[in-house]
């Protein structure tokens, strides 16, 4: 419950968001020069489904930043320095990728994990779910 | 038969150890480059890179306070704190690192995943961020430090890492908490100077980013370094263009895109942003004709040209 209370609040927020934007994020038509961007990147064909798509992404990111404590006045230029590459991947796996932060190992998990092996070498018997097989002669 | 026993529970047990411990294992780049020793013969280290002490959590911040002090920018751990960290990861996202540099007008760039490259930028004066795992893959601990020195010859590495501002370990050491952290490493470079190792397409999709942050003067510089290097770089000399035409200067933009259409005829694109640089200088008739090119090319973009082509001649129609 408590699980998926901290899912849902993330989710709702990226789908309002994400309504809004369909609404709002409509691609300004560029008048006369072709960007930089455009030229460097290969991929031109969806370039308007990608516009709408983009948008999605990076109010999904801000709603992700926020929730994962972010100073909701910093979001907005936190996404707009990030390509719309960066902003996809964000939005998708904010909480996959590494974040270099030295938060490690606790004493906790390492004696748990020691535990765990001794127990399966046999040489302790902690937890139930280690079967210890008797071979008879 | 007690004893066999005991002998398969620790093979056993050895196996899943030896799993976790060397999961991943490979030959190391390290071999690799002692044995290449003589390319660096001497020590090198670099003196005048600030050290900032990591707080808590902060190796992020601290870490990217040093590569960009290096470039002269004054930024302090505390002021990139809101730019990078993420308070419930406790820590800082690549993505992040690498767009924090943009706003700080400098130039992002990720190196290839070879030790040779980490040196060589070393040497060439760029202290180098990598990305580790001080632990296990199974229970990671991941940080920032940056790559300040190496000695070859006694197979060391000098980091600037954590509260230690000589972080000395063995070369190998390094590679393989480098290893877990997937090889990643960036230098940070003034839009005037190109990294050492710089291969054109990738160096040039690290700048075309900083045009959404309208940091015209520090792409022009870039992309204008970048055509000292590959001097027919479509992207650079129309990422130039833009770039002066962006910061109002049209004649410039007229020669950066001239040179491109020169350079490659069969680019639309650079027609189309002449005749546009053109038709603002009030050079109509020149810009009718670069626009006709840009149409009659076609392409991807055609759309566009047809409306510049279109806005130029409505506006000889008028005038007449």
């Amino acid at each position: 419950m408590e699980k998926f209370r901290r899912i849902a609040k993330p989710v709702s927020q990226l789908l309002v968001f994400g309504l809004l934007s369909l609404s709002l994020h409509l691609p300004a038509a560029q008048a006369g020069m072709i960007g930089t961007e455009t030229i460097a990147n290969a991929a031109q064909a969806q370039q308007n489904r990608a516009h709408i798509q983009e948008a999605l992404n990076r109010d999904g990111v801000k709603a992700a930043l926020v929730a994962r404590g972010v100073d909701p006045s910093q979001v907005q230029a936190r996404v707009d320095s990030l390509t719309d590459e960066e902003a996809q991947t964000l939005s998708g796996k904010i909480d996959q990728l590494p974040a270099g932060g030295d938060s490690g190992l606790s004493l906790l998990v390492f004696v748990f994990i020691v535990l765990l092996i001794t127990d399966i070498l046999g040489f302790t018997n902690i937890f139930p779910f280690v079967k210890h097989p008797a071979h008879r002669p | 038969m007690r004893n066999s026993k005991t002998a398969r529970a620790i093979s056993g047990g050895f196996f899943i150890l030896s799993l976790l411990v060397l999961s991943g294992c490979g030959t190391l780049q390290t071999d690799r480059v002692l044995q290449s020793a003589a390319a660096f013969p001497q020590p090198v280290e670099l003196t005048a890179v600030p050290f900032f002490p990591q707080e808590e959590y902060q190796c992020g911040p601290a870490s990217l306070a040093m590569v960009l002090n290096a470039t002269n920018a004054s930024v302090t751990p505390a002021g990139l704190v809101p730019e990078i960290y993420l308070p419930e990861r406790q820590g800082s996202l690549q993505i992040e690192m690498v767009a924090s540099v943009r706003r700080h007008g400098r130039i992002p760039y990720v190196l290839r995943p070879q030790l040779e490259s980490v040196f060589a930028e070393v040497a060439s004066g760029n202290p180098v961020l990598v990305l580790q795992n001080l632990s296990f893959w199974w229970y990671p601990k991941w940080h920032y430090a940056v790559v300040v020195g190496f000695d070859l010859s006694h197979g060391a590495i000098v980091l600037r890492s954590g509260r230690e501002e000589r972080h000395v370990i063995p070369i190998e050491l390094f590679e393989r908490t480098w290893r877990r952290g997937d090889y990643w490493a960036m230098v940070a470079m003034p839009p005037d100077r190109l990294p050492f190792t710089a291969e054109e397409t990738p160096y040039l999709q690290s700048v075309v980013p900083l045009e959404r942050l309208s940091r015209w003067q520090e792409t022009a510089s870039a992309y204008a370094a970048a055509l000292k290097r590959w001097p027919k770089s479509l992207v650079a000399q129309l990422g130039l263009g833009n770039s002066r035409y962006a910061l109002g200067d049209l004649r410039g933009a007229e020669e950066a895109f001239r040179k491109a259409t020169q350079a490659h005829p069969e680019s639309a694109d650079a027609f189309n942003n002449l005749a546009q640089a053109l038709a603002d200088q009030e050079h109509w008739a020149k810009a009718r004709q670069a626009a006709r090119r840009a149409v009659e090319l076609g392409g991807p973009q055609s759309k566009t040209y047809r409306e510049t082509l279109q806005l130029i001649e409505t506006h000889i129609e008028k005038t007449n």
